[in-house]
């Protein structure tokens, strides 16, 4: 009857857990793996994208928005928003958008969007560890 | 910023490449061995497209804005 009781308190605590760690990885890419204790792989993550992003601004890439007559824009922009905060602090914080007309456009929309589909990517990955750990 | 190409093909495939190895492998050599076909891989990929194309007339540049 105890073990009853504690089970769901138990189960509740974990999944706190969890989605604290998974927001964190979001947020920061590479601090899921860092608090699991990969801490290697936390900094080389880390490293990847966050050259990435700083290539893709460097080059004046779109940070997509959304754009009602645009549906894919939708998708583009759940993709960028993958790379966690940086996301919001180029949009809200510098008010960064990029620069159709600048030579690596292309190139930077590319580097940015890659950047948020590793993130998330590496989102995935800490749940899947996450969950290896709770079995 | 001057842009290369090439040198950015590279970056993109170096940096895709370290990332997927570093994901799927866990021992350091099965690392190095996804890390190399991936980025050969790309980078091949890139240049066999390129010369597929290179018969093909690349036309007037695309207007930046309509009307």
């Amino acid at each position: 009857m105890s073990e009853e009781a504690q089970g769901p308190s138990r189960a509740r605590a974990l999944g706190r857990r969890e989605i604290l760690v998974l927001a964190a990885a979001w947020l920061v890419p590479g601090s899921g793996h860092l608090v699991l204790g990969r801490r290697l792989r936390a900094v080389a993550f880390l490293a990847i994208i966050a050259i990435a992003i700083a290539v893709g601004v460097t080059l004046e890439g779109n940070l997509y928005r959304v754009d009602p007559e645009r549906p894919l824009t939708v998708l583009a922009t759940l993709a960028s928003i993958g790379m966690g905060a940086a996301y919001f602090v180029l949009r809200f914080g510098l008010g960064y958008t990029g620069h159709v007309v600048a030579a690596g456009y292309e190139y930077g929309t590319a580097f940015l969007l890659t950047g948020g589909l590793m993130n998330l990517l590496l989102v995935l990955d800490v749940w899947d560890l996450l969950k290896s750990q709770r079995e | 910023m001057p842009v290369s190409h090439f040198l950015l093909m590279t970056l993109y495939a170096f940096l895709v490449s370290a990332f997927f190895s570093l994901l799927w492998k866990r021992s350091g050599r099965a690392r190095w061995k996804l890390f190399l076909q991936l980025f050969v891989c790309m980078m091949g990929g890139a240049v066999l497209l390129a010369w597929l194309m290179y018969p093909f007339p690349s036309g007037p540049p695309a207007p930046l804005h309509g009307g």
